[in-house]
């Protein structure tokens, strides 16, 4: 009786810790087969962040190796802006490579081709 | 004698094993997923490092704290709350200055109710990070404790933290003097309504409000970071004259801590007032005495 408590109590701690492991590598993210590798969100307040996107069970989705474009100054008298591609991370607050966003908040979301300008940039980007 | 024997019975056999099913298995699952997503394995509660959470709003907004979002309300719960303010020209050679919410005029408690239909992002702010580190710097000027057994620890900053800010602080205070000063070298390089004289006069007084409003700032910095009032008094006299034509136009800009920024930023102020007073007194021609009228025509 004694080592039937201990062999339950151990199937238990086991079943606990594999399933705060699961749970940590699933991220509550829904699987999408056939999708590209980076795809472009399209915000409600007219941004766009490129990277991996995730849609996950519950108010949020996540995109991961976040990159948006930034609009420099016009250099020449021809008023032609540099356009510039940027990894998000090195902003005062540092943010990690993981960005929740409230599906309230996405447009819509657009898988990038693999000769887009974009995702090969990030793809050399990410083999750094 | 009946046939029946329960321990056989498939029904209770069946039975048996649900309520052990949902007790060994069923309930560690649940549990586990349940905990594993209110948690984050690289910042676990009680002895993992802080967790500060940046919260994106669509407006361009950004607050900083510690973020609960446990709920099912529609709405975030923000702790500890920092967040940016425009500061256009500021001397910190950072295009924006941290603010600790609670000081505003209608002085709020803590804790943030966040809309999540206003919300664009919610990023983990790096523990290294200009903004970690202007908000544990603030935390140790405003005595916060650490508080060691809490879901989510507080870090304050140490005193090297701290004397990288107080540091910067005085670059910051000594880069607007030589802004300040320099405007004034300008304006006497014009051809002025004034003599010689009198512009070398106004000039001189300027200056020497200029310095007190220095001196002034860096006491408040020293009272700031922890000096009792004498060794406040030697820091300004040991650290006023180093400052005295330096620039220190090569710094790398430095986000301070909130209350830090106030006394840069009260110092930049005054600064100005005084170069303006100065520019006043330099542009404007004393009025010379109308001739008094004759009786006679």
């Amino acid at each position: 009786m004694h080592r039937r408590r201990i062999r339950d109590v151990a199937i238990a701690l086991v079943l606990f810790v594999a399933a705060m492991l699961i749970t940590q590598w699933w991220d509550f993210t829904v699987p999408a087969l056939g999708r590209a590798q980076y795809q472009a969100v399209f915000l409600t307040n007219g941004q766009t962040y490129f990277g991996r996107y995730y849609d996950r069970i519950g108010a949020y989705a996540k995109v991961e190796d976040v990159y948006y474009l930034q609009q420099g100054q016009a250099t020449d008298s021809s008023g032609t802006t540099d356009t510039r591609i940027i990894r998000r991370g090195h902003e005062l607050h540092e943010p990690t490579s993981r960005m929740l966003i409230p599906k309230s908040a996405i447009l819509f979301v657009e898988d990038l081709t693999d000769s887009s300008r974009i995702a090969q940039f990030m793809q050399r980007d990410a083999g750094r | 004698m009946s046939l029946y024997d329960p321990e056989r019975d498939p029904v209770r056999i069946a039975g048996r094993w649900l309520r052990w099913g949902l007790a060994w298995v069923g309930l560690p699952l649940v549990l586990g997923v349940f905990v594993s997503a209110n948690l984050d394995f690289r910042s676990l509660p009680l002895f993992g490092p802080e967790r500060m959470s940046a919260v994106l709003f669509l407006d361009g907004q950004a607050y900083f704290g510690h973020l609960d979002d446990s709920g099912e309300s529609g709405t975030l719960l923000l702790r500890d709350v920092y967040y940016f303010k425009t500061s256009e020209g500021a001397v910190t050679g950072v295009p924006v200055g941290l603010v600790r919410r609670g000081t505003e005029a209608h002085e709020p408690a803590d804790g943030m109710r966040i809309n999540r239909d206003r919300i664009l992002a919610i990023e983990r702010v790096g523990s290294g990070s200009p903004v970690a580190q202007g908000v544990q710097v603030e935390r140790e000027l405003i005595h916060t404790s650490p508080g060691n057994l809490s879901l989510n620890r507080t870090t304050v900053a140490g005193a090297a933290a701290l004397r990288d800010q107080r540091v910067a602080a005085e670059h910051d205070i000594a880069r607007s003097w030589t802004a300040a000063v320099d405007q004034l070298r300008k304006l006497n390089d014009l051809v002025l309504p004034v003599t010689k004289a009198e512009a070398d006069q106004i000039t001189e007084k300027a200056m020497t409000d200029l310095r007190t409003v220095r001196r002034n700032a860096l006491a408040a910095l020293g009272t700031e970071v922890g000096m009792s009032a004498t060794d406040a008094d030697a820091y300004v006299r040991a650290t006023d004259p180093l400052l005295e034509g330096q620039s220190f136009a090569t710094d790398v800009g430095v986000l301070l801590a909130p209350d830090l920024d106030a006394i840069v930023n009260r110092a930049t102020q005054l600064y100005a007032q005084v170069g303006d007073a100065a520019a006043k007194q330099l542009t404007q021609a004393k009025a010379t005495p109308a001739p008094s009228p004759s009786a006679r025509p």
